[in-house]
Formats: structure tokens, sequence, C-alpha cells
């Protein structure tokens, strides 16, 4: 309950900022925006000249689009603001502040800040679902709606355990800012479904890197095409993957000796 | 004359040493910021699973291959990142000691970007020439005069490319959100250059718009040079065009700088 309510001053006390820096709002919401286009640009300019895509038509694959649109919305809005900032902490020795104050330290550190204008690429998402549903005047059912939610909960457990890792790895080795291009760089693939690509990339994008879990199958969820297995599978990726994070973090943080002293 | 070309020769030998020391202390970073051309990789890969079943507008699986494979390299030559050091210098007031030296700061910034790019073509080369060998019915025009044509080509794009950028990273002299600018610039011309799809593929209204604007010769003009795909005809025009947006280019940095730094007054000391 303490918890609930240190988020939520996070959270007006960052707006609060966000408000301060409205040109850099409005510039930053802008640029969601844009890139969600671009991103739906990448995807539809393959539908010019096919009807499917691994299997998926138009429609279906805007689901994923919007899917990706929306993860990353989702790391723009929460992960990227604060895990650079744990990178920096850990090159200044600031880390020491968090480490002392009364809290989880994971929660501190993980969810301290946030970039609001992360909410525009939210919102861009919701609309092309919204604009995909329509298209193909399908309508999920209450079992489809509540599997979909499972699955993207799961997929951005997934994706906050991989930025924790991260985090935890910059304790180790202090030059790593760039592991965040490294994200992208992966991340990028999951604006198609995973069944378009070549067999091997498949199951390296299945079952090494869990791309997959982050858009395809919440897709699937939503189209109502999800087996149950895999919901199981996702389920407990996703938590063990947020177990692991946390322990990596625990270890981390037990072996930090700041950066000054 | 020849002395002034010897002059420019010695700025830039001593600039490109000092830039190589850089890149090798930033090596590891270089080969992480390469990452980003991986999504020319995606591309390909999605671009085959169509393609397996036919040429796809005249496009075969070979085809999509050497054109992605060329266009990594291209893409990987035209690499530009000097809108954010302008950027940062700007707002930090870093560039006030750039200005007092007797050459101009880009100087510096196109020897860095071209020593940089010894680096990448190490790594794309190799891998590039390994992935074409290994495909059969790989369509490449070697003749010495296509050779000549693409170099030329790729010195063209190179300018375009990062002129515009600099251009967008001079609007750090009146506002502070430059970083969304090159951003959103960086996504649109990666699109429209033909980085994502060969322009070939877009609806012909597009490409016929596209046709008449600077990006596609940012990258696929010169991957359509080296597949031998343009007759001699659109091969002339598409080099006219191309390096009349590289002049346009050279003067809109040109008059934008002077009037950009008239209007400059230093953060800080």
């Amino acid at each position: 309950m303490r918890y609930v309510r240190l988020l939520g001053l996070f959270l007006k006390a960052n707006l609060l900022v966000e408000l301060e820096y409205r040109a850099n709002f409005a510039a930053q919401s802008a640029l969601g925006i844009l890139w969600a286009g671009l991103t739906f640009v990448s995807v539809a300019v393959f539908f010019t000249q096919t009807d499917a895509l691994g299997g998926w038509t138009y429609e279906q694959a805007l689901i994923i689009v919007a899917l990706f649109t929306i993860i990353s919305g989702a790391v723009r809005f929460i992960l990227e603001p604060n895990v650079i900032r744990i990178v920096e902490m850990v090159r200044t020795g600031a880390m020491d502040f968090v480490l002392t104050k009364p809290a989880n330290s994971q929660f501190l550190a993980t969810l301290r800040y946030a970039q609001y204008a992360g909410l525009a690429d939210i919102a861009a998402g919701g609309a092309i679902i919204g604009f995909a549903l329509h298209r193909m005047q399908y309508l999920p059912t209450p079992l489809a709606g509540i599997q979909f939610a499972l699955m993207l909960i799961s997929a951005l457990a997934i994706v906050y355990s991989i930025w924790l890792v991260m985090a935890a790895l910059s304790f180790w080795f202090v030059k790593i800012d760039s592991l965040s291009e490294l994200f992208y760089a992966l991340f990028d693939t999951a604006r198609f479904p995973v069944t378009t690509y070549p067999g091997l990339v498949r199951l390296l994008l299945t079952f090494v890197l869990p791309v997959a879990f982050m858009t395809t199958f919440p897709a699937q969820a939503m189209l109502g095409l999800l087996d149950g297995t895999t919901l199981a599978v996702s389920l407990g990726l996703a938590a063990l993957l947020v177990l692991f994070s946390a322990w990596l973090w625990q270890r981390a943080v037990l072996g930090y000796s700041s950066a000054s002293s | 004359m020849s002395f002034m070309v010897t002059w420019w020769l010695r700025k830039y030998i001593a600039l490109g040493k000092a830039g190589w020391a850089l890149i090798m202390e930033y090596r590891a970073q270089v080969v992480i910021w390469m990452m980003s051309s991986l999504l020319m990789v995606i591309m390909l890969l999605v671009w085959l699973s169509i393609s397996s079943d036919g040429a796809v507008n005249g496009y075969s699986s070979a085809d999509f291959i050497t054109y992605f494979m060329v266009g990594w390299i291209v893409r990987n030559l035209t690499a530009v990142w000097a809108s954010w050091e302008l950027d940062f210098n700007i707002r930090e007031g870093r560039l006030s000691p750039m200005l007092l030296r007797p050459i101009h700061p880009i100087h510096n910034d196109v020897a860095v970007h071209w020593v940089e790019k010894l680096l990448r073509l190490g790594i794309v080369m190799p891998i590039a020439a390994i992935v074409l060998l290994l495909t059969p019915e790989v369509h490449l025009d070697f003749s010495p005069l296509n050779i000549l044509i693409f170099l030329t080509s790729i010195i063209g794009a190179w300018l375009i490319v990062f002129l515009s950028d600099y251009l967008v990273g001079m609007l750090a002299f009146w506002t502070s959100q430059v970083g969304a600018f090159i951003n959103g610039f960086f996504g649109i011309r990666l699109v429209l250059s033909g980085a994502i799809a060969p322009v070939a593929m877009f609806p012909s209204a597009v490409q016929e718009v596209l046709r008449w604007s600077p990006f596609p010769y940012m990258l696929n003009f010169s991957v359509d040079v080296a597949m031998g795909r343009l007759m001699p005809e659109a091969l002339l025009t598409g080099l006219i065009v191309q390096w009349g947006w590289a002049l346009f280019f050279i003067c809109a940095a040109w008059a934008f700088w002077k009037i950009a730094v008239r209007s400059y007054s230093a953060v800080g000391a």
C-alpha cells in the first residue's frame, strides 16, 4: 500500500516536471506519433505487394504493429528514463542516495522517473488497434480479451525484466550506456509476425530472445487464436524472468561499492 | 592552387589522425551503433519470405539480397551523428572555442565521419561479400565506368545525408528540442531513402514524387547503380538530380550557418 502511494507521488512529481518543460513534452509526443506512423508504413509497404505476411493478413499484422508501438511507448514512458539514470548514477556514485532511502532499491531505481510523452506512443498504438478491429469488423470475445490482457501483462513484465538486467549489468560493466541500442535493434524484429522469419531465426526469436512473446503471441490472443499452452508458457516465462532479474539486481546492489570512495 | 590543395590536405590528414584515435577509443560503441542498421537485415528477411513464391515487382530473391547487402554498405557509409554533437556543443556553449579556430568546425566533423567509415567498412564489407558470394544469380555491374559512377553516387549520397542532417542540427541555434527533429528526420530518411524497401515497391504515385526529392539519392540510387538496373538515360538524370541536391545542400548549409552564427550567443563562459 505504501508503494502504491509512493508510485502515485512519483508520477505526480514527474508530471509537474513535465509541465515545466512543455516544449519538450510536445516535441517528444510528436516524435512518438511520427515513429508510430513510420512503423505502420514499414509493415504496410509489404501489403502493397502481397496479401499475407507469414500467414497474417494486413489487419491482423496491424495488431502486431500496434503492440510494437504500445511496448515502445511503455519503454519510453518508464523504463528508458529510469535505466538511463541508473547507469549514470552507478558511474557517478549517486546510486548511494538511492540505496540509502528506506524503500526497496529496485522499486526506487526503476519506477522513480517517467517521461509522459511515451503515452503518445501508447495512444497511437491504441488507435491502430481500433482501426484494425474496425476494418475486420471483429470484436474480441470476453475470453479473448482476458487472454490478451494476461499476455500483454506478461509481455510488459518480460520487457521490464530485460531492462532491469541491463541496469544490473551496468554495476559490473560501467561503460554500458549503449545497451539500449542493442535492445532496440533486436526489438525491431517484433514489428512483424514471428512466422515471417525463416526457421532458425524464428526459433531464435521464440526460445532464445523472447521477442515472439512481446507482440506475436499477444496479438494472437486478441484475435482469439491463442492456445492454452502458449498462454501458460508466457506467464511462466514472465514470472521466471521477473524473479531472475530481481535476483540479479540484488546481487548487483550487494556488490556495489560507490564510485568516489 | 596546388598550395591550397596541400594546405587542406595537411589539415585533413591531421584531423583524420586525431579522429582515428577518437574512433579507436570508442570502437565498441561504433559497433553497437552499427546495430541500428540491422533493421535492413530484418527487412531483407521479410522481403525474402514474400519473394520465395516468385519475383515481387521485378525483384527476385537474389535481387533482394543484393539490394539489401549493397544498401547496407551504403547506409553504413552514410551514417551520420554530427547533428547530435552540434546540438550538444551549441547548448553547452562549447561551440565558442571552436568558432575561434582558423578552420570551420564542420571540417573536423567531416574528417571524423570519414575515418569512422574505415572501421565500419572493415566490418560490413566482409559480411556483405560473403553473403553475396554465397547467393547464386547476383547481378552486379563491375565495369570500370560503372564503378566510377557508383563511387560518384556514394559521394553525392554522403553529401546529401551529412549536410541535410547538419542543417537539422543547426536548428539548435534557435530551439532546445533539436533531438526530436534529428530523430524524426532520421526516421523519415530511413523509410524514404529505400532502407526498408526498394523505392520500386512503393505505389507509383509516391515513386513519382520521390524521384525528384533528395531521399532516394541517399541510398536507393547508389544501389540501383551498383546493380546496373538503370538505363543510360535514367542514370544520367539520376546523377544530375543527385548532384543538384548535393549542391543545394552545400549552399543551404553555408547560408544557414552564416545567419545562425550571427544569432548565436554562447551559453556559459
